[in-house]
């Protein structure tokens, strides 16, 4: 073997030792990802709202998934029951040796929520930073085939519901006041001037927020260009400037649920704060008989 | 024979126009590109049809009155090459056809009576008219009398067709099956049923043909012989099937699959939203597949673009070729568009898409809403074609 061959081989096996360092924290870059994609020990999930979009070019290698008939229960207003998220990554070759990434359009938007679920499920899944939109504007390559893949087999600890707000938290946090509450959604909801943003159906009776809820609408936690999240210095600010440091518990909230898992990303894997996501969000909350509500505008539903 | 340089110059700059609209709009990400593709892909199904001169309704009166088989075999022609192309796409997508899952955005539409009544009323109203949608959309570019009046009655008739949707919809739409032929069969299945179906129709086509037919006489293949076929010289009905079934497979692989009335249809809906004539919600529209309409929120979208270039191209393409004949309508022109547009629109609406949306997309994709769309359509055009004949109009 020539010292060429020699000096190539030791690159390689550096390369395929480098995922490892590389990977720490909860975001991977893209061009990190580009590089590892025939790593065994990664599986890369893409998590899109719009359909077609994977079909139509997805990173190499990358399993679809569709939130909304894989990620939830069909039947119950719920997340996927545990075995059949265990079968759904198993199906994808997943074991516990392997480095989940989700990916998706939107900034991420449905892809955090789906790192959410895999957390609960005790999958500790990372984001790959920007999404789609990151991916693409750098030109990097994509794909039409559908993989397959050997199907893997893993043992799922008890589900972290710690991860996970419920009504009745949500409640409690209301009186108590030691639990931060933090609205995700567009001013314009949250100060009940509307009750849904245009093109969504208004599928609340009631228009505002949870009382006590401090508003930093999810999109403020990415930079709008690169649709990469702020520098985590950067991202701390915007919190702590409404009031949001990390001292106390946090549950994060939006319409269904699913932009605030976005928030709950930035603030519990990437700041490290306690973070509970409430998916119940507005459209139980703000359906719930006998709970109290912060309605600015006064807007009532089907009022004159 | 010298051509006029006019003509030929305006569709130079309208087709270097195009080229550069598609390249202004390539963006990095995949919308812009969509955009891009969907109008460089709406150019050349225009060129395509106008050369050709392929129309679902002309070739079939062809059929019916002159027992020609070339149009009609072109369209089975484009029903075989499309519904191949799309199986190669689907073995990528979805490997196995999964009873819970239906590939993305193909047009498989719910089957029920009100498919049925909408395909006869489409196709009547093509008889009316004189053409279905898409030909109506390339003859616009040919400068048709007609097709403005059809177009504007198809906007009509889509208005009407929201207006009527929600008591169909409960009376019958809602519990509709949507079926997609691979669930039952596989994909083996499916394209085997499919291409015998096709085949059989081409036979009895042939058997009924009373035309006969001789062979080219031979061209010699210098340059003004292959510019007279490429520019002039209508092309061959059956390279117009084949580059729609082309086509057809390509839009899906790329954005979407083919149809030309989700920009017309999203127009209307936009515009009766606007002015409070529609009903505050059209129950369970949105989530069906087909053509579908939304109320306007983006200028540009992948139809609108598709249809712009389609009817931009043909008018290139007719300029060269000197079929570009504009021309003051007379008063059956008009009111024969109106209508004949009146019954498509309300037909497409509610039908979910046109022959293109529904009845090409759909059987490219095993949807048995393309095959009863199909059958209804061409029992309202037999009809249309008799009653107008009966009646001289």
């Amino acid at each position: 073997m020539s010292l060429k061959q020699w000096l190539a081989g030791i690159g390689l096996a550096a390369a395929l030792a480098l995922p490892a360092a590389a990977q720490q924290g909860p975001l991977v870059e893209a061009e990190w990802l580009a590089q590892n994609l025939k790593n065994p020990n990664v599986r890369v999930f893409e998590v899109s709202v719009d359909p077609g979009v994977y079909e139509r070019g997805h990173i190499p290698g990358a399993v679809n998934i569709s939130w909304h008939s894989e990620l939830v229960d069909p039947v119950r207003r719920d997340i996927v029951s545990a075995d059949n998220f265990k079968k759904l990554v198993e199906k994808a070759g997943v074991t516990k040796d392997t480095t989940v990434i989700l990916y998706g359009d939107n900034n991420n938007w449905f892809a955090a929520w789906g790192a959410w679920v895999f957390n609960i499920y005790g999958i500790d899944a990372k984001l790959l930073d920007g999404g789609r939109k990151y991916w693409e504007a750098k030109g990097l390559p994509l794909d039409n085939q559908t993989p397959s893949y050997q199907a893997g087999k893993i043992d799922l600890p008890a589900p972290k519901l710690s991860l996970r707000a419920r009504l009745a938290d949500v409640s409690k946090a209301v009186e108590s006041k030691n639990i931060t509450l933090v609205d995700i959604r567009s001013p314009d909801e949250y100060n009940g001037k509307i009750i849904a943003p245009e093109g969504v159906r208004e599928l609340s009776i009631r228009a505002g927020h949870i009382p006590g809820a401090k508003n930093v609408p999810w999109g403020r936690a990415v930079d709008p260009q690169t649709g990469k999240f702020l520098p985590k210095e950067q991202l701390a600010k915007v919190y702590a400037d409404a009031g949001i440091d990390g001292k106390q518990p946090i549950i994060t909230y939006c319409r269904i649920g699913e932009r605030s898992s976005h928030t709950w990303f930035a603030l519990s894997k990437i700041l490290g704060y306690d973070v509970r996501n409430y998916d119940g969000s507005w459209t139980e909350y703000g359906n719930t008989v006998g709970l109290p509500i912060v309605n600015v505008a006064g807007t009532v539903w089907q009022g004159k | 024979m010298q051509r006029p340089a006019l003509p030929i110059l305006v569709a130079i700059l309208i087709v270097a126009g195009l080229a550069y609209a598609v390249w202004s709009l390539s963006d990095a990400d995949s919308n812009s590109r969509a955009l891009a593709f969907s109008l460089g892909l709406g150019a050349v199904f225009g060129a395509v049809l106008q050369r050709s001169r392929f129309c679902f309704y002309c070739h079939t009166r062809e059929f019916l009155e002159e027992r020609d088989p070339r149009g009609v075999l072109a369209i089975l022609l484009a029903l075989t090459v499309g519904a191949v192309g799309y199986l190669v796409v689907f073995g990528a997508w979805l490997p196995v056809p999964a009873p819970e899952r239906l590939p993305p955005t193909a047009h498989i539409g719910p089957v029920s009576w009100v498919l049925g009544l909408a395909a006869f009323v489409f196709g009547v109203g093509m008889a009316v008219s004189g053409s279905c949608i898409s030909a109506h959309f390339y003859r616009l570019g040919e400068g048709s009398p007609t097709a403005p009046f059809a177009l504007i009655g198809t906007a009509a008739g889509f208005g009407a067709g929201f207006l009527s949707w929600n008591w169909l919809y409960l009376t019958s739409i809602s519990a509709a099956p949507v079926v997609w032929l691979p669930h039952q069969l596989g994909y083996g299945g499916a394209i085997a049923l499919t291409l015998a179906v096709l085949v059989a129709l081409a036979l009895a086509v042939l058997r009924a043909s009373r035309v006969k037919l001789t062979p080219p006489a031979a061209a010699s293949f210098d340059l003004d012989h292959v510019a007279r076929a490429m520019f002039v010289q209508r092309w061959p009905a059956y390279v117009g099937g084949l580059a729609v079934g082309v086509l057809s497979a390509v839009a899906y692989l790329r954005v979407a699959p083919l149809g030309v009335t989700a920009e017309l249809g999203s127009l209307v809906r936009t515009a009766a939203d606007q002015l409070a004539l529609l009903p505050s919600t059209l129950h369970g529209l949105d989530g069906f597949r087909g053509c579908a309409t939304v109320v306007k929120q983006a200028l540009l979208s992948n139809n609108g673009l598709f249809v712009g270039g389609l009817v931009l191209a043909s008018f290139a393409s007719a300029l060269v070729s000197g079929e570009f004949k504009p021309r003051k309508p007379r008063f059956d022109e008009i009111w024969r568009g109106l209508l004949g547009g009146l019954l498509m629109g309300w037909g497409a609406m509610v039908a979910l898409g046109c022959t293109v949306g529904v009845l090409l997309s759909g059987i490219h994709a095993g949807a048995l809403s393309g095959w009863v769309f199909l059958a209804f359509c061409f029992a309202g055009v037999a009809a249309g074609v008799w009653a107008r004949r009966r009646f001289a109009f």
